[in-house]
C-alpha cells in the first residue's frame, strides 16, 4: 500500500488562496498609497534612515528660510550704504565748490548749510532699521546707533556696540549678518561724521577747506570698502541658496527612493498574484468533480 | 466438518460485521468536514475456531473494535509549534499598536516636531528680538512636550490593554484545563469498558490544541488513556481528572497582573503561547520603548534648560528653565520624564536668545538650534537616538513576523502530515464501502445457498 496523503486538498487550496490574498492586498496597498513602506516594520532600517533624512531636510528648509530673511536685511543695509556713498560724493563736490576763490563768505555759509543737510541725511541712513532692528548698531539692535551730540567733535555719538551676529546658513556654516556702525562709518583716521563736521566747520569759518574735502574723500573711499562686505555677503547667500535648493531636491529624491513604490513592479506583482489566483480557483473547481463516489452505481 | 446451520451462523456473523463496517464508513463520510475528527477503522477478527472431531473449523468473523487513527507524537509537535506561533502572533498584534505610535513612514511620529523645535531657534537667530519668532519657539516646545506626553500615555494605555488580555487568557487556560481533566475522567471510564474512546479523544485533542495556543504545554500520555499536562517549565496544569488553576495577582508596584500557580509567581517562566507573547510585549518590549522615550525626553529637557541658563532673556537676566526640570525618582532612571514633559516658560521674552545680555545678540539662539547636532543622549544626537528607537520598534515587529511565518510553514507541514494520517479520504471510504458491500452480498449468497441445501435435505423424504 502506498503512502497515504492528506486527503484534504481543499485545505491546501485554501492556504494557497489565503497567501495569495495577502500578497494581492500588499500589492494593492502599495499601489493605492504609492508607498512601499506603510509600517516601520516593513523595513525598520529604511524607517530609521527616513527619520535622519527628514531631520536633515527640515534643517535644510530652515536654512533656506534663514537665507531669505538675511538677504532682506543685507539688501537694505547695502542700499543704505550706497546712499551714504552718494551723499558723501555730493558733499565732496559741495566742498570743492567751497574752495573756489571767487566764493565769498555768504556763499560758503550757504554751502555749509548744504553739508548740514547731508550730515543729517547720512545720520538717517546710519540709523536705518529693518523689521524694527537697527542695522548698524552692532548687536544692540534695539538702540538707535547715532544721535546728535554737540559735545562730540563729530557732532554725533555712537550708542550701539561693536559686536556682530552670525547666523547658520548651512550645516556648520555661519555667516556674519551685520557690521557695527563704529566699523562701517569710522576707522583710524577715517570718520564719516567727523569729516562732514570738519567740512561744515571749514566752510562756515572759512577754514582749511581743502584738507576737509580730502578728509571726506577718504571717508567716502572707506565706506565704499565697507559696502563690499554686504555685496560679498549677498553674493555668498546667493550661492548658498543655490546649494541649499540642490540639497532640497536631493533630499526629496532620497526620501522618495526610500519610501516610494516602484509602480511598474507593484503592478506586475499584482498581475502575478492574479494569475496564481485564477490557477488556484480552477484547480479547486476541478478537485470537486473527482471523487470515487461519483463512479459507484446508483442503483 | 461444519453443519449447515453452523454455516448459516457464520454467514450471519459476517453480515453483521460487514454491516457494522459499513456503519463506520458512513460515520467517516459524515465527519469528512468535522475539524479535529480522526478517521475510524473497523478492526475485524476471526472468531475463535471450534474443534470438530479432529479438525479445527473456523467460526467466521467478529467486529472486535472500532479504532480511531491518530499519531499522538505528531499532535505533541503540532501543539509545541502552535504555542510558538500564537505567542509570536499575540506579540506582533500588541507591538503593532506600539509601532503605529512611531510610524515615521506615514509621518506620524516625533520627528516633525523635533525638527520644528530646533529649527524655531535657528529662525530666532535671524531676528532674535522678534516676539513672534520667540512665540513660535515656545509653541514648538509645547508641541514637542505634548508629543512626548501623549506617546508616553498611549504606551501606558496599550500596556494596560495587554494586561487585561493576560487576565482573560489565564481564565481561558483554566476553562480548558478543567475541560481536559473532565475528558480524562470520561476516557478512563470508557477505556475500562474496552470501547473506542476515539470521539472523546478527538475532543480532548481539540482542547489540548486550544490550550497550546494560550500557553506552552508539555503533554504526557498515560497507559490508562489520560494525559498529564504541565507548562514546559514544570507547572502542573492537569493530572488525571484534576486540574490545577492558574491565578493572576496585581502587582501594586507596576500595576500589572502577575501569573501565579499555587501562590508562586510564574510570569517570567511562561515560555510560549498567547500568554507569553502578551507578557513579552507588556514586560519587555513596551517598557524598553518607554525607557528610550524617557531618556530622550530627559536629555532634551536637561540640554535645553542648561543652554537656556547660559544665555540671557530680554530682561537681561539669565534664562530660566525652558522645560519644567525633571528630577528622577531614583538614580539611573528617567522614568516619568516623557509623561511629565512640559514647557515652563510663559512669556516669549523669557527666551534666552542672547549670549551676552545685549537684546539683539543671537548667540544663544544659535547655540540652542545647534543642540540638534550635539550628542545629548547616550552619545547620540536627539535625531539619531530617535531614529534608532524607530529601528528597534520596527525590528521587534518584523523579526517576530518573520519567525511567525517560518513557524507557520512548519506548522502547515505538520498538520498536513496529521491530516494524511487522520483525515477522512472519500475515495478510500468509497473503496471500503464497495469492499464491505461485496462481502455482505457474498455472505447473503452463502445463506441463500445453505437455504437451498437445507430445502433439498428436508424434501429428500418427501417423494410426492
Amino acid at each position: 500500500m502506498g503512502m497515504r496523503v492528506n486527503p484534504d486538498f481543499y485545505g491546501t487550496v485554501l492556504t494557497g488562496l489565503q497567501q495569495n490574498e495577502r500578497q494581492m492586498n500588499q500589492a494593492l496597498q502599495q499601489i493605492a498609497s504609492g508607498q512601499k513602506l506603510n509600517n516601520i516594520s516593513d523595513d525598520p532600517a529604511a524607517a530609521a534612515t527616513l527619520v535622519n533624512l527628514r531631520m536633515n531636510a527640515d534643517s535644510n528648509n530652515q536654512y533656506l528660510e534663514n537665507v531669505t530673511s538675511l538677504t532682506g536685511s543685507l539688501q537694505v543695509a547695502d542700499t543704505a550704504l550706497n546712499s551714504v556713498v552718494e551723499a558723501l560724493t555730493s558733499a565732496q563736490s559741495v566742498g570743492i565748490q567751497g574752495t573756489d576763490i571767487t566764493m565769498n563768505a555768504e556763499n560758503q555759509q550757504a554751502l555749509a548749510q548744504q553739508i548740514k543737510g547731508i550730515q543729517q541725511q547720512v545720520m538717517g541712513l546710519a540709523n536705518t532699521a529693518y523689521n524694527g532692528q537697527y542695522l548698524f548698531s552692532g548687536t544692540d539692535t534695539t538702540t538707535q546707533p547715532y544721535v546728535t551730540d554737540s559735545a562730540s567733535t563729530a557732532g554725533v555719538s555712537y550708542q550701539g556696540n561693536d559686536k556682530i551676529n552670525s547666523v547658520e546658513v548651512s550645516e556648520g556654516q555661519a555667516m556674519p549678518t551685520n557690521l557695527p556702525g563704529t566699523q562701517v562709518f569710522s576707522s583710524q583716521g577715517n570718520d564719516v561724521f567727523q569729516s562732514l563736521q570738519d567740512l561744515y566747520n571749514a566752510l562756515e569759518s572759512n577754514g582749511d577747506i581743502n584738507t576737509a574735502v580730502s578728509e571726506v574723500k577718504n571717508a567716502l573711499n572707506y565706506v565704499s570698502t565697507q559696502q563690499t562686505f554686504y555685496g560679498n555677503s549677498l553674493d555668498r547667500l546667493n550661492s548658498v541658496k543655490t546649494f541649499l535648493t540642490q540639497e532640497q531636491t536631493q533630499f526629496t529624491e532620497s526620501e522618495s527612493s526610500v519610501v516610494s513604490v516602484d509602480m511598474a513592479k507593484a503592478v506586475t506583482d499584482l498581475a502575478q498574484t492574479e494569475t496564481t489566483r485564477q490557477a488556484l480557483v480552477q484547480a479547486g473547481g476541478k478537485i470537486a468533480q473527482l471523487n470515487l463516489f461519483s463512479y459507484l452505481p446508483s442503483s | 466438518m461444519s453443519s449447515l446451520f453452523g454455516t448459516i451462523s457464520v454467514a450471519l456473523q459476517s453480515l453483521l460485521a460487514q454491516q457494522a463496517a459499513t456503519g463506520v464508513v458512513a460515520n467517516n463520510v459524515a465527519n469528512v468536514n468535522t475539524p479535529g475528527y480522526s478517521r475510524e477503522i473497523p478492526v475485524m477478527e476471526e472468531s475463535p475456531p471450534v474443534l470438530m472431531g479432529s479438525t479445527l473449523v473456523g467460526t467466521g468473523v467478529t467486529l472486535k473494535t472500532v479504532e480511531s487513527v491518530r499519531d499522538n507524537i505528531l499532535s505533541l509537535r503540532i501543539q509545541q509549534e502552535t504555542s510558538q506561533q500564537s505567542g509570536l502572533e499575540s506579540y506582533v498584534n500588541s507591538m503593532n499598536q506600539v509601532q503605529s505610535l512611531f510610524n515615521e513612514t506615514q509621518g506620524t511620529g516625533l520627528q516633525t516636531d523635533l525638527s520644528k523645535f530646533f529649527n524655531s531657534f535657528s529662525a530666532l537667530a535671524t531676528d532674535p528680538t522678534s516676539s513672534s519668532l520667540r512665540q513660535s519657539s515656545l509653541i514648538a516646545g509645547q508641541n514637542l512636550a505634548n508629543d512626548f506626553r501623549q506617546t508616553s500615555a498611549q504606551l501606558t494605555t496599550i500596556k494596560q490593554g495587554i494586561d487585561q488580555s493576560v487576565v482573560q487568557t489565564v481564565k481561558q487556560i483554566n476553562d480548558l484545563t478543567t475541560q481536559i481533566a473532565n475528558l480524562n475522567g470520561q476516557i478512563q471510564q470508557v477505556a475500562l469498558t474496552e470501547q473506542n474512546p476515539g470521539p472523546l479523544e478527538d475532543q480532548r485533542d481539540a482542547a489540548l490544541q486550544s490550550l497550546a495556543q494560550l500557553v506552552d504545554t508539555a503533554v504526557v500520555y498515560a497507559d490508562d488513556g489520560t494525559v498529564t499536562v504541565s507548562t514546559t517549565n514544570g507547572t502542573t496544569l492537569v493530572t488525571g481528572n484534576e486540574s490545577n488553576a492558574l491565578d493572576t495577582e496585581r502587582d501594586t508596584g507596576t500595576g500589572m497582573h502577575e501569573v501565579t500557580a499555587n501562590g508562586s509567581n510564574i510570569t517570567s517562566s511562561i515560555a510560549g503561547g498567547q500568554l507569553q507573547g502578551l507578557i513579552n510585549a507588556r514586560d519587555n518590549s513596551i517598557p524598553a520603548t518607554q525607557t528610550s522615550l524617557d531618556n530622550l525626553a530627559a536629555a532634551l529637557i536637561s540640554a535645553v534648560n542648561q543652554q537656556q541658563s547660559t544665555g540671557y532673556d530680554q530682561n537681561g537676566a539669565h534664562g530660566a528653565a525652558f522645560f519644567t526640570p525633571f528630577t528622577p525618582t531614583a538614580a539611573g532612571t528617567n522614568a516619568g520624564a516623557a509623561a511629565t514633559m512640559a514647557v515652563a516658560l510663559t512669556l516669549p521674552s523669557q527666551l534666552a536668545a542672547s549670549s551676552d545680555g545685549t537684546a539683539g545678540d543671537n548667540g544663544n539662539a544659535t547655540a540652542l538650534a545647534n543642540l540638534q547636532n550635539q550628542p545629548i543622549v547616550s552619545g547620540q544626537t536627539a535625531g539619531d537616538y530617535y531614529a534608532s528607537m524607530v529601528d528597534d520598534v520596527g525590528n521587534d515587529v518584523s523579526n517576530a513576523t518573520a519567525e511567525q511565518q517560518a513557524i507557520g510553514l512548519a506548522l502547515k507541514q505538520l498538520s498536513n502530515q496529521q491530516s494524511s494520517i487522520s483525515g477522512v479520504s472519500l475515495d478510500e471510504e468509497a473503496a471500503n464501502l464497495v469492499l464491505y458491500q461485496r462481502a455482505y452480498e457474498a455472505a447473503a449468497r452463502v445463506i441463500s445457498v445453505v437455504d437451498e441445501l437445507t430445502s433439498v435435505t428436508i424434501n429428500m423424504f418427501n417423494a410426492s
